[in-house]
């Protein structure tokens, strides 16, 4: 039996599909069998970003309406061979055409072949927010350091406390180093004080996560870059490791950059 | 002898009747009224009904207020009881209890007390608590508060960290954005009450039994 976890957020924007699909990529890479299912109906993106999108038949509502069998339905990711699936959401229709009751059902029955079940949720907290919590075990709450992002965090935080699911989990997610050192934005201590729960990691903001995301590739494919070792991370810690979070420092500089820079104060 | 069932006492602040709680209410009714008419007082005097161990209806209660005001020089300043109906005492309950929440006030969520109300915890912005009575955040307060919600102008707002957006007293607001300075820069442990003009002030914690001392509910002690 596997394990349903809802990526959400409240405010739009912030990454909660990069997330869903940078997750998703980062377990299948560690062996797990996850399913990734996108619930925002009528404005499906996930598919765009894992680049699967010219491969969807059969979606969501058409699961839901017995218009086909779930395996149909589930577009396979090649480049995570036989690990990776995603249950696309519906173009045509919208968020009403699906309810609570209809999602915990499938939602149940996708944890019964899967390791992970990642649910992308859409913005909001209306029909949408409550159908992708409906079949959730888990809650990971995605923000920015923005204030109107950490304020709607709070909200969604305060909708997801009375669900009967575990306490949710905090990614903080594109973080400027420059800004947050100089205090431009809210600092990491600032946002998980505010917000009181666990973080499970932070994301550093890298421009090439847009580009890969426009590629329909996942970020978390590239090893070396900085916000795919953050997502990687995140998923060693829902594995259960225990992975030091990332430091906002910068890698020790050279010598000859050391004497430069206390000249140039 | 038959026992006597009003007692009358003389006291500085006027005459104390003390009615008997276990007779009958007609017999004490006709002895009321017997006694009082045979008395001579010259002017007004003020008068005590105490009732002991005996719950009077409101009707009962006016009948004997009119017994003893027939009279015509006596005027009755107070009657008391030593019980009250448990309706009533449920009532005074609800509005003088306690309750503690312990945990976040997110933002959106109102959390409402019938009385009192102590947060074990922070009430974050756009969160929102209301009571009846008083406020009491042990966290940090940076959402809105409304004490006195029923129109009580004592209650009190206090916190450990005093940041809120909104405090609001009986029918007063005040909006934090323009508040004084000194809210702002205040190290302090801070509350809020509605001072005698009808504004919302801060003082320091410390200073509540000085302004509010009746808040003071610990009977007994040494």
């Amino acid at each position: 039996m596997g394990e349903a976890i809802v990526i959400t957020s409240g405010k739009g924007g912030v990454g909660k599909t990069t997330t869903t699909a940078n997750l998703g990529t980062a377990l299948a890479l560690q062996g797990k069998k996850v399913c990734l299912v996108d619930t925002d109906i009528g404005l499906r993106n996930l598919d765009l970003i894992l680049g699967l999108d010219n491969r969807i038949i059969y979606d969501l509502v058409d699961v839901i309406n017995g218009r086909c069998k779930v395996h149909q339905a589930l577009v396979r990711d090649k480049r995570v061979d036989e690990k990776l699936f995603l249950l696309p959401a519906a173009q045509t229709t919208d968020k009403n055409a699906v309810t609570p009751e209809q999602m915990k059902s499938l939602i149940d029955e996708l944890k019964r072949e899967y390791d992970y079940v990642l649910i992308d949720c859409p913005a909001g907290i209306e029909q949408g927010y409550k159908n992708a919590v409906a079949g959730a075990d888990r809650a990971i709450v995605v923000t920015t350091p923005e204030i109107s992002a950490v304020r709607d965090a709070d909200r969604i935080i305060g909708l997801l406390e009375r669900e009967p699911i575990e306490p949710p989990k905090l990614i903080i997610n594109r973080i400027r180093k420059d800004l947050m050192k100089n205090g431009d934005t809210m600092d990491i201590t600032e946002i998980t004080t505010h917000l009181s729960i666990d973080l499970l990691g932070i994301i550093i903001d890298s421009e090439e996560v847009i580009s890969s995301s426009n590629k329909g590739e996942p970020i978390v494919m590239d090893p070396n870059n900085k916000a795919s070792l953050g997502y990687r991370n995140i998923a060693r810690r829902i594995l259960g490791e225990s992975v030091p979070l990332m430091t906002l420092e910068d890698e020790q500089k050279g010598m000859f950059k050391k004497l430069i820079s206390i000249f140039s104060k | 002898m038959k026992k006597q069932l009003v007692h009358i006492k003389g006291t500085k602040e006027g005459l104390v009747l003390r009615l008997d709680d276990q007779c009958a209410y007609a017999e004490l009714v006709e002895e009321l009224s017997r006694k009082v008419s045979e008395g001579s007082i010259d002017g007004i005097v003020d008068v005590q009904l105490h009732l002991g161990n005996r719950y009077l209806s409101n009707e009962q209660q006016d009948e004997l207020v009119n017994i003893v005001q027939k009279s015509g020089n006596m005027h009755v300043a107070k009657m008391q009881s030593d019980v009250i109906p448990i309706r009533e005492s449920n009532e005074k309950l609800i509005t003088e209890q306690y309750e503690t929440y312990v945990g976040i006030v997110r933002s959106g969520q109102v959390l409402k007390s019938t009385g009192d109300i102590i947060v074990i915890g922070d009430v974050n912005p756009n969160g929102q608590v209301e009571a009846v009575g008083n406020i009491y955040v042990l966290g940090n307060l940076r959402g809105i508060v409304h004490a006195g919600i029923e129109g009580n102008r004592d209650a009190i707002v206090a916190a450990s960290h005093f940041k809120p957006t909104h405090v609001l007293i009986a029918d007063s607001i005040e909006i934090m954005s323009n508040e004084s300075p000194a809210v702002q820069n205040s190290s302090e442990q801070l509350f809020a009450y509605l001072n005698r003009d009808g504004i919302i002030s801060y003082e320091r914690l410390q200073e509540v039994r000085k302004i509010r001392p009746f808040l003071n509910k610990v009977k007994g002690g040494s």
